[in-house]
């Protein structure tokens, strides 16, 4: 036992016991005095078990809550069920996960598990993966965020690539990300690069449709070609003059059949509750990483048609005679997601759109007229809501939308009485600050009056 | 009364896509449909020479970029200097935001100290800070009187640049930096040019602006230039709402 981990552990300890009492959530905070002290300290802990980690801009929490449900449906070490150790969203900084193992390690650092499944932010993948040894790095897509609106997009990939230079660990990346399928030239001694992708959709386009990212080939520059785009700028893409990208996938999700909610891997069939295509992709992540551990195909099949996130990802909100699909949307590549749901839909709906400018969010909200409303099937009424309640409001105007049939209320306990006044089918979108009270606005109108009928 | 119809030129819309800046050609677009006004939008591509007679167009529009993206394009921008400046000669109204605005200065020295030379259209020029950290963001309201009477413009600005030797800039800060850090003015106009930092998209919240530019460009042809008032509520309370929250403080 090194005195000075011992030391840092049972002060890290103290903290999180501390804020516990207080009845605080313990968060980042005892990670971030930890690193103020010590920029190194998460050497202090050790680990055995395997370590899976999901990282990419959209699409994390996701991946990795079905990669905790089903590593968690194995058997542990001591034969009763595995023990998993995950973080919570928003936890997914260094000094988040810092918090996370000082509740979970023993005085000496040491972390008891049979998995640790983590979701880690594109930024602090190098830093964290220094000191904790990780098995399996699954690397969903690159978007351009709020935050990182100048170039940094390159910046955070050339980071990743240097990390990865040097690791042979197993690497499961998205064949159909141009910035991502690169990463699998990072380490070219490491023999352990695996890709993902899905099968050509119905919703598949000859020409980018929303605004995307990968338009140059990253090894020799040259303009890449795609044979078609799923959405944003995934899709099955080439290079016309080095031939990067002419890649055969591990795993790919195919048979995809939008009525039964049902698709194909090697010839066996699942179901899922969501068809959206980025939901279809993280699921062939998973799917992947279910056979690099040899998951039986019945435990996948189970955790495919049963699980759903519930946290504000494609989170359903049902009074007496309407329901809401409820999603998270940081940027337009989220936002346009659900709309290409809420267009599958056949049906007449309703849109609530929740839009915030914190700092958190990044305070500019002009990311929103990259959202591509031009189709927008049977929307009847659209209720806008947040602290830039009319920015969204204006830009759905200007797609051409009767801006009579566009209620703002910025008051979200209005918003949700406004858009459950009628009853049927509603879609809501929320970004960063805005989805979490956006869900607690939409769960008090649930119970003061969802018994009733609209 | 002829249809009434006008063309707007997009340079490198696939490159210079800052969040959001093609949200003005919609703006443009919605408000000429209004009206029942046809906005017809072509396109000069980087490295794709075209034949495009640029004083044909009405309207030329050049969005922002980020550094690496305005170096790449530095020499197609040559090699059309002297439609651009022929077009502008011939009165076409020129819509630049951000790179779009430093790029037609005389140089633009960028944040790793890369000097990339300018139009020279204008007689202004930028210089980056080599701390990348160093930028102006946020929120920003700018007085301009270019409309023809005092005019508020609500943006977001996000950029490195300090443009100096603005010669006639497009308006006064009142909240928000502009052409420089803590600066009294942003941008630069003539009757027919809008060059400035802000995005947001700039004509998304200020509809007097974009309808400027569209009378403007009416006139030129010597079209009816009266334009029909439309529904402007929301942006009526968008700009009320946002005026307070950001005058106030
Ligand atoms: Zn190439």
């Amino acid at each position: 036992m090194k005195p000075l981990n011992f030391l840092t552990v049972l002060f890290g300890k103290a903290m999180v016991k501390t804020l516990k009492l207080m009845g605080r959530d313990a968060g980042n905070f005892p990670g971030l005095v930890l690193w103020t002290l010590n920029k190194n300290y998460l050497k202090v802990f050790s680990c055995d078990c395997p370590i899976i980690a999901v990282t990419g801009t959209n699409g994390k929490t996701s991946t990795t809550n079905f990669l905790n449900n089903l590593f968690r449906s194995l058997k542990g070490k001591n034969g009763k069920k595995a023990k998993i150790i995950t973080n919570m969203q928003g936890n997914n900084l260094d000094t988040g996960i810092g918090s996370m193992l000082l509740q979970y390690c023993d005085m000496n650092g040491h972390i008891d598990a049979d998995y640790l499944v983590l979701e880690v932010d594109e930024s602090h993948v190098p830093v964290i993966f220094k000191h904790l040894k990780l098995e399996t790095l699954v690397v969903l897509n690159f978007f351009r965020d709020q935050l990182d609106r100048n170039g940094e997009v390159e910046t955070l990939i050339l980071k990743i690539h240097k990390f990865l230079k040097t690791y042979n660990g197993n690497l499961v990346l998205n064949a159909d990300d141009p910035n991502v399928a690169r990463l699998g030239y990072s380490n070219p001694k490491n023999k352990n690069v695996y890709y993902y992708n899905v099968e050509k959709y119905e919703g598949a386009t000859d020409e980018l449709y929303e605004a995307g990212e990968g338009r140059f080939c990253p090894k020799c520059g040259e303009e890449l070609a795609y044979d078609y785009y799923q959405y944003s700028h995934i899709g099955r893409f080439h290079c016309p003059k080095c031939g990067y990208g002419n890649i055969k996938p591990y795993v790919q999700l195919q048979s995809i059949d939008f009525e039964n909610n049902s698709f194909s891997f090697e010839g066996e069939s699942y179901t899922t509750k969501h068809m959206g295509i980025y939901h279809l992709y993280n699921l062939s992540a998973v799917y992947a990483v279910s056979k690099l551990y040899n998951i039986d195909h019945r435990v996948v099949k189970k955790v495919f048609g049963k699980f759903e996130v519930n946290n504000g990802r494609l989170e359903k909100f049902e009074t007496a005679n309407a329901s809401m699909l409820l999603n998270l949307a940081k940027n337009p590549v989220g936002a346009n997601m659900t709309l290409r749901l809420l267009n599958q839909d056949k049906g007449e709906k309703e849109l609530l759109f929740v839009l915030n400018d914190n700092i958190a969010d990044g305070t500019d909200v002009s990311w929103i007229w990259d959202i591509n409303f031009s189709i927008f099937n049977g929307v009847t009424r659209v209720v806008t809501s947040g602290t830039r309640a009319y920015d969204i409001a204006i830009r759905i105007k200007c797609s051409g939308y009767d801006p009579d049939r566009i209620t703002v209320q910025p008051d979200l306990d209005k918003a949700a009485a406004e858009i459950f006044k009628n009853g049927g089918t509603k879609y809501g979108i929320a970004n960063y600050t805005a989805i979490q009270p956006t869900r607690a606005a939409l769960k008090r109108y649930i119970e003061r009056k969802g018994g009733e009928k609209s | 009364m002829s249809e009434r119809k006008l063309k707007l030129l997009h340079m490198y819309p696939n490159v210079l896509d800052l969040y959001g800046d093609s949200g003005n050609v919609e703006v443009l677009r919605y408000r000429c449909a209004q009206r029942g006004i046809t906005l017809e939008v072509y396109q000069h591509l980087m490295n794709k020479p075209d034949n495009t007679d640029f004083s044909d167009m009405d309207i030329i529009y050049l969005g922002g970029g980020a550094d690496y993206e305005q170096q790449l394009l530095a020499d197609d921008l040559m090699s059309c200097k002297d439609r651009i400046f022929k077009a502008y000669e011939n009165k076409v109204f020129l819509l630049m935001i951000c790179g779009g605005y430093q790029l037609l200065g005389k140089y633009y020295k960028d944040s790793n100290g890369e000097r990339i030379p300018g139009l020279g259209l204008f007689s202004y020029h930028t210089e980056a800070s080599t701390n990348k950290r160093d930028r102006c963001i946020g929120n920003i309201i700018v007085e301009t009187e270019l409309v023809g009477k005092k005019y508020k413009v609500i943006g977001f600005e996000n950029h490195g640049g300090q443009t100096t030797d603005v010669k006639t800039p497009f308006g006064k800060v009142l909240h928000g930096n502009g052409n420089v850090r803590s600066g009294e003015t942003e941008g630069y106009c003539e009757e027919r040019v809008i060059a400035t930092y802000l995005h947001g998209p700039l004509l998304s919240k200020n509809p007097q602006l974009a309808d400027y530019i569209i009378s403007k460009a009416l006139e030129r042809q010597g079209a009816d230039s009266t334009l029909a008032p439309i529904n402007d509520k929301l942006e009526e309370a968008c700009r009320k709402e946002l005026l307070t929250r950001l005058l106030s403080k």
